[in-house]
C-alpha cells in the first residue's frame, strides 16, 4: 500500500467548512492555536508523558470523565488529579457531540444547568468552544486527551487541539465500526485523515500531539487479532499523515496468559509493520483497558475485576492502563467512585513495580504464534483489496467481511463473526463469516470449542455466546450451564 | 393490535448494540415477532415501526445515561398518531449516575412508561410480564 499525507491545500480548502458546521468554529485558527500548544508546559504535553514512561518502565493511570458544564467538569478532573493520583486526565465528550448533534448538546447543557447536575454523559467541548477548552486545559496540571466516539470529529480536533489538549482518541475505523449505525466508512476514514493531518502539522511546527486508535473496539469478546489489525491499520494511517506518537490500544479480555500475549504482540507487530510500511521516525507505546463489558453490581466484586485488569497492566509493563470504576454497572460514576477506581489501580501497580511477574512461557508463545499468524492473514487480505489505496482497502475488506467486529451496530460491518470462550476462557471463533484465516487457524479454534462443549454437554451456539458475554457480571469468566 | 408484534431499538445517540441483539434473540425464541430498530433509534422510528407492524408494545432500551431526555414525550407521541393502547417498556442505565432504583422507576411511570427494569433484570420474567401486560391491554 501507498502512504500519502494529504495535501495541504486540500487540507485547507476542507478546513473552512468543518469551522462552519457549528458556530464555535470561527474562534478557531490553526497560527493561534499553534502559538497557544508551545506555551504548554513539558510536563503537560501528552505525548512527552507517554515517551517518559516508556522510558522509566511505567505504567501511568487514566480515567474517564466528562459532564455537562464547564465548572463542574474542572471540577471533577481536580479531584481525580488529587484525591485519585491520576497520572493523565480525560474529558470524556458526551454522546450527542459524537453525533454532530450540537444542537441536542445545547438543550442538554441548558437542562444540567436547571437541574443542577449533568443531564449528558460528557463534555460537550464543540459548544462550549475554543474557550471553554482553553479554561479546563488551564485548570489542570497534568497532560490531558480527549475521548470520545466521534465519526466525524473533525470540528471537534481543531477546537480541542487549539485549546490545549495534547492527545486525541479514535480512529476511522474503530470510531465508526463501533460507534455507529449508517456512517459510510470511506467518509469517516477521510474524515479521521483530516484529522491525522491536522496532528501531522502540529508535528511538522514543533508541538507534538499524542493519537490514540480506539483498541477494544465493541469491548465484547473481542479475539485479538481483530482488535490488533484495525489498531495497526489505524497507526499506519496517522503515520501517513505525519503523527508521530502513538499509542495503541488492548481491551482485557479476561484470560490472563492470553491478554499478556496479546499486549506483547501488540507492540511487536505494530512496530513490524510500521517499519515494513517505511515508517521509522514514530513513539509506539501501548494502552491496556480495564473490562470494557458489564461489571458486576457489587462493588467489591467490582474492585476485583479493575484488580486483575491492574495486574495484568502491570505483567506486561504497558506504558498506560484506562481505569474502571466500582459504579461501572450502574453507568457514569460519581467523582468518588472514580477516585475509589484509580486508587486500587494505583496500589496493585505500585505492589508489582518492580517485580518480574509471568516471564515468558509456552502458552503465551502459542498464543502470539497465532495472534501473528491470523494478524497476517488480515493484513494481506487488506493490502490485496487496496488496490495500493489503504482506505480503498479497508472499504471493501469490510464489505467483504474480510474485516468483521462482533456485535457491532454499523450496518458497514458484515456481524457474522461469533466469538465464545474455550474451556481454560480464551477468546476463540466458533463463527469466522468471512475473515480470510486459514483452515489450520480455524481447525484450531474449532478444536478448542469441542471441548468446552464436551466438558459442558452442550453444543456451541449464540445462548453459549450469551452465557460469555454475561458472565464477568455474574461473577464467573467462563458462562457455564447453571 | 397483534399480540405478537413488538418493537425493539436503543434510543437516541446510544449505539450500544450488544444487549440490543441478545434482546432480539431472546425474544424472538420467545415467539415474539421481534421489530429491531437496532441502536441510535428516535422516537418518530419507533413510533412508525409500532404503527406500520401493529405492535403490541414498544421496548425500549438506553444505556448511556441520556435516557431522561431522549425518553420524555415518547407518550403523548404515541396518544398523537393513535396508539393509545400500547406498551411501552423501558430498560438499562437511565440516567447520569448511579441512583436508586425506585427514583429511576418513579420518573420513568411518571413520563408514561408500563414498566422501567434495570439492566441486570432476569429476561423470563419480562417475557411473562409482557405476555401478560398484552393479554390484559387485548381485552375490550
Amino acid at each position: 500500500m501507498r502512504y500519502e499525507p494529504m495535501a495541504w491545500k486540500d487540507f485547507l480548502t476542507q478546513r473552512k467548512s468543518v469551522l462552519a458546521t457549528w458556530p464555535t468554529g470561527k474562534d478557531v485558527d490553526l497560527e493561534g492555536g499553534l502559538r497557544y500548544q508551545r506555551d504548554i508546559p513539558e510536563a503537560k504535553n501528552f505525548a512527552r508523558a507517554m515517551s517518559g514512561a516508556k522510558a522509566k518502565g511505567r505504567t501511568l493511570i487514566q480515567p474517564r470523565a466528562g459532564v455537562a458544564l464547564i465548572d463542574d467538569h474542572i471540577r471533577l478532573l481536580r479531584f481525580l488529579e488529587t484525591e485519585g493520583t491520576a497520572d493523565l486526565l480525560p474529558t470524556t465528550i458526551d454522546a450527542y457531540t459524537r453525533q454532530n448533534r450540537y444542537e441536542e448538546a445545547a438543550v442538554g447543557i441548558e437542562k444540567s444547568t436547571a437541574a443542577g447536575h449533568s443531564l449528558l454523559n460528557g463534555f460537550p467541548a464543540v459548544n462550549h468552544g475554543l474557550g471553554g477548552c482553553r479554561r479546563v486545559t488551564e485548570a489542570v496540571t497534568k497532560p490531558i486527551q480527549v475521548r470520545h466516539g466521534t465519526p466525524d470529529a473533525r470540528l471537534l480536533a481543531e477546537i480541542s487541539l487549539a485549546g490545549g489538549f495534547t492527545s486525541f482518541e479514535g480512529g476511522g475505523i474503530s470510531y465508526n465500526i463501533p460507534y455507529a449505525k449508517k456512517v459510510e466508512l470511506g467518509d469517516s476514514l477521510r474524515a479521521w485523515r483530516y484529522i491525522d493531518r491536522l496532528v501531522g502539522w502540529y508535528e511538522e511546527n514543533g508541538v507534538s500531539i499524542n493519537r490514540e486508535p480506539f483498541g477494544p473496539l465493541t469491548g465484547t469478546l473481542l479475539p485479538p487479532f481483530i482488535g490488533h489489525t484495525v489498531a495497526i491499520l489505524e497507526g499506519l494511517l496517522a503515520l501517513e499523515q505525519g503523527a508521530k506518537s502513538i499509542t495503541l490500544g488492548y481491551g482485557q479480555g479476561g484470560n490472563v496468559l492470553q491478554d499478556l500475549a496479546a499486549l506483547s504482540s501488540l507492540r511487536e507487530l505494530a512496530g513490524e509493520y510500521f517499519e515494513k510500511a517505511g515508517f521509522t521516525d514514530f513513539d509506539l507505546t501501548i494502552v491496556f483497558h480495564q473490562w470494557m463489558g458489564g461489571f458486576p453490581e457489587d462493588e467489591a466484586k467490582a474492585f476485583a475485576v479493575i484488580s486483575l485488569g491492574s495486574f495484568v497492566a502491570a505483567a506486561a509493563g504497558v506504558e498506560k492502563i484506562i481505569v474502571k470504576s466500582p459504579h461501572e454497572a450502574a453507568g457514569i460514576p460519581t467523582k468518588e467512585a472514580n477516585a475509589a477506581g484509580l486508587k486500587t489501580t494505583r496500589q496493585i501497580l505500585s505492589m508489582l513495580t518492580d517485580q518480574i511477574i509471568c516471564g515468558d512461557n509456552d502458552i503465551i508463545r502459542r498464543e502470539k504464534n497465532l495472534i501473528r499468524e491470523e494478524v497476517a492473514c488480515l493484513m494481506n487480505a487488506v493490502e490485496n483489496a487496496s488496490g495500493g489505496d489503504p482506505i480503498q482497502g479497508i472499504v471493501r475488506a469490510f464489505a467483504g467481511g474480510l474485516l468483521d467486529v462482533p456485535f457491532a451496530p454499523s450496518i458497514f460491518n458484515r456481524g457474522r463473526v461469533l466469538p465464545a470462550r474455550d474451556n481454560e476462557g480464551f477468546i476463540r471463533l466458533f463463527a469466522k463469516g468471512n475473515l480470510p484465516l486459514s483452515d489450520e487457524i480455524m481447525a484450531f479454534h474449532k478444536e478448542r470449542l469441542a471441548e468446552r462443549a464436551k466438558a459442558e454437554g452442550r453444543a456451541v451456539t449464540f445462548q453459549m455466546v450469551t452465557d460469555d458475554i454475561y458472565a464477568i457480571s455474574k461473577s464467573k469468566l467462563i458462562g457455564r450451564p447453571k | 393490535m397483534n399480540p405478537q408484534n413488538i418493537v425493539l431499538g436503543v434510543i437516541g445517540a446510544d449505539c450500544h448494540s450488544v444487549g440490543n441483539k441478545i434482546l432480539d434473540a431472546y425474544f424472538s425464541e420467545a415467539g415474539f415477532h421481534v421489530t429491531n430498530l437496532g441502536v441510535m433509534v428516535s422516537q418518530e422510528e419507533f413510533i412508525d415501526a409500532a404503527v406500520e407492524t401493529d405492535a403490541a408494545a414498544i421496548l425500549v432500551s438506553s444505556l448511556y445515561g441520556h435516557g431522561e431526555i431522549d425518553c420524555e414525550g415518547l407518550r403523548a407521541k404515541c396518544i398523537e398518531r393513535g396508539l393509545d393502547r400500547i406498551l411501552l417498556y423501558v430498560g438499562g442505565n437511565l440516567v447520569v449516575g448511579k441512583t436508586p432504583y425506585e427514583e429511576v422507576e418513579k420518573k420513568f411511570l411518571d413520563m408514561g412508561f408500563n414498566r422501567v427494569f434495570r439492566p441486570q433484570v432476569d429476561l423470563a420474567e419480562v417475557v411473562k410480564m409482557l405476555k401478560a401486560d398484552i393479554a390484559a391491554a387485548s381485552r375490550p
